[in-house]
C-alpha cells in the first residue's frame, strides 16, 4: 500500500517532467534534472523490489511470520525513505532554480505541478520517516522538564490563527489541577496535539473546537494528564471509525481528495502515545462532530520553581557527542549542505550553513560559535577571504576559533597558506563521518584548553555586541500627519502582525511548510519597513531567500529565533518611543 | 463628488495609514483585505480608481490586473504596491495594463500625488 502509492506519486511526476520542455534549458541542466531523477526513481525501485524478495527467504517458521513482516517493513521505510529524500531534495531544489529561468506561461504551470507533486511526495516521506522510526522503537523520547501551561497556551493561540477566517469558536480549559512545569518531551507532546487540532480544524466549518486538558491522577512521582479534542467537524463514520488510527488510512476514499494528506498521521499520534504509555480514544457521529481522548503520563517536575526555561537535554546521552555545541558551515554545494547538515544533526549540535561570506561573518559575530568547517573554493567571496576576515576580527573570541578547512583537493602550495592564515585543521573530500567527528572534537578541546590557560588575560563577555538598534519614529509620525492617535493605531497593529506573524511562521516551519515561511517573512516586512526596523527586515530577507533557495529548514529555524531574539530587544524601545513623542 | 478608491491591501498597518491618508486627501476609501473580497466588489460596482497590493491572499495585484482588463474589459486606472522582491513582477504587470506602481516602503504623500495624476489623466 505505501509503496503503491509512492509509485503513484512517483509517477505523477515523471508525467510532468515528460510534458515540460527541455529546449529552454542548457544541455548540463537537463542532463542534472534528469540523472537525479533517474538515480532516485531507480533507488526507489531497487529497494522495494529487492527486498521484497528477500523478505520470502528471511521468515523464520518459530517466529511469528506478521512481526517480521512488521519489523522488516519498519526498517525498508526507513532506508528507503532516507534515500529518497536526498535526491528528492535536489529535484526540489532544480525546479526552484528552473522557476527562476525565463519559462512560457505553459511552462510556468508544468513546472508548478512539478514542485507541487515533489513536494507532496517530500511531504510523504517525512511522514513515513517518522512513523518508521517509531513503529521500530529507534525514537527516543526526551525527558526535561517544561513549561506545560505555556506549551497549551502556545498551541491554542497557534490554533486560534488557523480558524481567523472560519467561523469556529475556540475554547481552551485547563484544569486547576494540571501542574505547571511537567517533565517529558514537550515536542512530541506538542506533534501530537498540533495533529490532533490540525485534524479538528481541517474539518471543522462552522461551530466550535473544545480543548480540554484535566489531572486524571496522581502519585508521588507520576502525574497522568488527560488531554480531550471535540469537535463538530464531519465526523467519522462508524464502520470507519476503527480504522482511522491505521496506517495510510482515511475514512474515505474521497477524504484524501478533498482535505489532503498522506493518511499516516493519526497513526504516528497513536505510535507516539503508546510509546509513552498513554492511551488514545475517539468517539464520533457523522455530522454532529469528532472527540479524541487521550491520557499520557508524565513524570512530576521536582519543584515548580526554575521550570520555566527548557532544561538542557543531557549531552550524556550516546550519540549526542556534539550537544551543545554551535557550528557554521561554509559550503556551496546544495548536496554537500544537505549532508553535512544531518551528520551534525545526528551528532546533536546546532548547526548554520551558508555560502554567503558576508552573512556568515554576521552570525560569527552575534553568536557564540564552536568551530567553523570551510570549503575553500566558493563563489564570491572563498574560504581563504573568510578566513582572513576572522583571523582579522577585532574580538578575541572569534579571532581564536578554530577553523576546519573542507576540500576536494590540497595542493603543497594551499598547506602552507593554511600555516599562513590560521587554519586549524583540514579534512579531504569525501570524507568519513567518524573522521569529521574527530576532527571537530579535536579542535573543541585544544579552543578549550587554550581558553583555561589565557583565562587571566580573556577579555569579559560583551553583552553589548548586538547591534543597537536606533529608533525613531518621527518620520513614520511625519507620513500620519502628526496624529499620535493614529500612530498609536499603527504600533498596535504592527505589534498584532508581528504576534501573527510570530504564530503562523512556527507552524509553518513545523510543517516544514517553506512557501508558507516565504509568504509570512515576505509579508512581515512591510511594517517593519514603515517603521525603519532594518535588523529584522534583513532576518526577513533572509528567510525568504533560504525559503526560495536551498530550503535548508535548520537555516530558517536558527533565523526565526534570531528574530525573536532581536524582537524582544526592540519591542521595548518601541514604548520609550512612542513615549518621547508624546511627551514632545 | 469624492473619487472613490478602491484600497486592496493585507497588511492591516499599511492599509490603515494609507486609508486614513487617502481620506484626509479627499477621497472616498473602499478598503478591502485579500483579492477575493476585490473580486466581490468589482463585480458590483467600478472605483475611479484601484491601489492594491501586488502580494495578497486568493488572488494576486497581476492576477487582478488581467482581470479588470480582459474579463470586465475597464480601464479604471490602477496603482500597484510593490516591494524589492517582486519588481519583475511589476514588468509583467505594465504588459497586462498597469497604470503606475510605488514600492514599498510606501511613501501615503507620494501615493497621494500618483492617484491624483492618474485620475487628472483619466479626465
Amino acid at each position: 500500500m505505501n509503496t503503491r502509492k509512492l509509485l503513484t506519486q512517483l509517477s505523477e511526476i515523471e508525467d510532468g517532467l515528460d510534458q515540460f520542455s527541455f529546449a529552454e534549458l542548457s544541455a548540463s541542466e537537463a542532463s542534472d534534472l534528469k540523472k537525479s531523477f533517474e538515480t532516485f526513481k531507480n533507488g526507489l525501485e531497487n529497494k522495494v523490489f529487492g527486498e521484497n524478495k528477500t523478505e520470502t527467504v528471511i521468515v523464520d517458521p518459530n517466529k511469528p511470520p506478521k512481526k517480521v513482516k512488521a519489523a522488516t517493513e519498519s526498517s525498508l521505510i526507513a532506508n528507503v525513505s532516507h534515500e529518497i529524500r536526498t535526491p528528492l531534495n535536489g529535484i526540489v531544489g532544480f525546479i526552484d532554480l528552473l522557476k527562476e529561468t525565463k519559462l512560457t506561461k505553459k511552462q510556468q504551470e508544468l513546472i508548478n505541478a512539478l514542485g507541487l507533486a515533489s513536494n507532496n511526495l517530500l511531504t510523504i516521506i517525512n511522514e513515513l520517516l517518522d512513523y518508521s522510526k517509531l513503529s521500530a522503537g529507534k525514537e527516543n523520547f526526551a525527558s526535561i522538564e517544561f513549561n506545560l501551561k505555556n506549551l497549551l497556551n502556545e498551541l491554542s493561540y497557534l490554533s486560534q490563527t488557523l480558524i481567523v477566517n472560519k467561523k469556529i469558536k475556540f475554547n481552551l480549559d485547563i484544569d486547576r489541577n494540571v501542574p505547571e512545569v511537567i517533565i517529558g518531551d514537550p515536542s512530541k507532546l506538542s506533534q501530537v496535539l498540533l495533529n490532533l487540532l490540525g485534524n479538528a480544524i481541517k474539518f471543522v466549518e462552522k461551530g466550535a473546537i473544545d480543548f480540554n486538558i484535566c489531572l486524571i491522577s496522581s502519585n508521588e512521582h507520576e502525574i497522568r494528564l488527560g488531554f480531550e479534542i471535540s469537535d463538530t467537524g464531519i465526523g467519522i463514520a462508524k464502520e470507519n471509525l476503527k480504522k482511522i488510527f491505521e496506517s495510510y488510512q482515511q475514512a474515505e476514499l474521497d477524504t484524501h481528495q478533498k482535505y489532503g494528506g498522506s493518511g499516516l498521521g493519526l497513526s504516528i499520534v497513536k505510535e507516539i502515545v503508546e510509546q509513552h504509555k498513554g492511551t488514545i480514544a475517539v468517539s464520533s457521529l457523522v455530522g454532529v462532530g469528532t472527540t479524541f481522548k487521550m491520557e499520557i503520563p508524565y513524570q512530576k517536575a521536582a519543584q515548580k520553581s526554575v521550570g520555566l526555561k527548557k532544561s538542557k537535554e543531557s549531552s550524556l546521552k550516546s550519540g549526542k557527542p556534539l550537544e551543545g555545541m554551535t557550528i557554521i558551515v561554509f559550503e556551496d554545494n546544495l548536496l554537500n549542505q544537505k549532508l553535512i547538515t544531518s551528520r551534525l544533526e545526528n551528532w546533536g549540535c546546532k548547526t548554520v550553513v551558508t555560502d554567503n561570506g558576508l552573512y556568515g561573518l554576521k552570525i560569527l559575530n552575534n553568536h557564540k560559535v564552536d568551530v567553523v568547517l570551510m570549503d575553500l573554493r566558493m563563489p564570491g567571496m572563498s574560504g581563504f577571504d573568510i578566513t582572513k576576515a576572522i583571523r582579522n576580527n577585532t574580538k578575541k573570541d572569534i579571532k581564536n576559533i578554530p577553523i576546519i578547512a573542507l576540500s576536494a583537493d590540497f595542493s603543497k602550495s594551499d598547506k602552507e597558506q593554511f600555516e599562513l592564515l590560521g587554519i586549524n585543521d583540514f579534512i579531504l573530500k569525501p570524507f568519513r563521518p567518524d573522521n569529521l567527528l574527530e576532527k571537530i572534537i579535536n579542535s573543541k578541546n585544544k579552543k578549550m584548553t587554550e581558553r583555561e590557560t589565557k583565562i587571566e588575560i580573556m577579555e569579559p563577555m560583551n553583552k553589548t555586541d548586538l547591534p543597537t538598534q536606533e529608533l525613531n519614529l518621527d518620520a513614520v509620525l511625519e507620513d500620519c500627519m502628526g496624529q499620535i492617535t493614529l500612530l498609536n493605531e499603527l504600533v498596535v497593529l504592527f505589534k498584532r502582525n508581528i504576534i501573527e506573524f510570530i504564530g503562523k511562521t512556527k507552524i509553518h516551519l513545523l510543517n516544514d511548510d517553506f512557501d508558507g515561511v516565504g509568504f509570512t517573512s515576505h509579508k512581515i516586512k512591510s511594517g517593519l519597513r514603515m517603521l525603519k526596523l532594518n535588523g529584522l527586515v534583513e532576518i526577513c530577507d533572509q528567510m525568504s531567500l533560504v525559503c526560495k533557495s536551498n530550503r535548508d529548514i535548520k537555516h530558517l529555524n536558527f533565523l526565526y529565533e534570531e528574530f525573536l531574539k532581536e524582537y524582544e530587544h526592540i519591542e521595548p524601545l518601541i514604548e520609550l518611543e512612542i513615549e518621547r513623542i508624546k511627551s514632545k | 463628488m469624492k473619487k472613490q478608491i478602491l484600497l486592496a491591501e493585507d497588511d492591516a498597518m499599511l492599509a490603515s495609514l494609507l486609508n486614513y491618508r487617502l481620506e484626509k486627501g479627499g477621497y472616498e476609501v473602499v478598503l478591502k483585505n485579500d483579492g477575493k473580497e476585490v473580486k466581490e466588489w468589482l463585480n458590483q460596482s467600478l472605483p475611479d480608481i484601484i491601489v492594491s497590493d501586488i502580494m495578497m491572499p486568493y488572488f494576486s495585484g497581476i492576477e487582478l490586473v488581467d482581470y479588470i482588463r480582459n474579463d470586465l474589459k475597464s480601464t479604471v486606472p490602477i496603482i500597484l504596491i510593490s516591494s524589492a522582491s517582486n519588481e519583475e513582477n511589476v514588468l509583467s504587470a505594465f504588459e497586462m495594463g498597469a497604470n503606475d506602481f510605488i514600492s514599498k516602503p510606501v511613501s501615503p504623500s507620494e501615493l497621494l500625488v500618483r492617484v491624483s495624476r492618474e485620475i487628472s489623466r483619466v479626465n
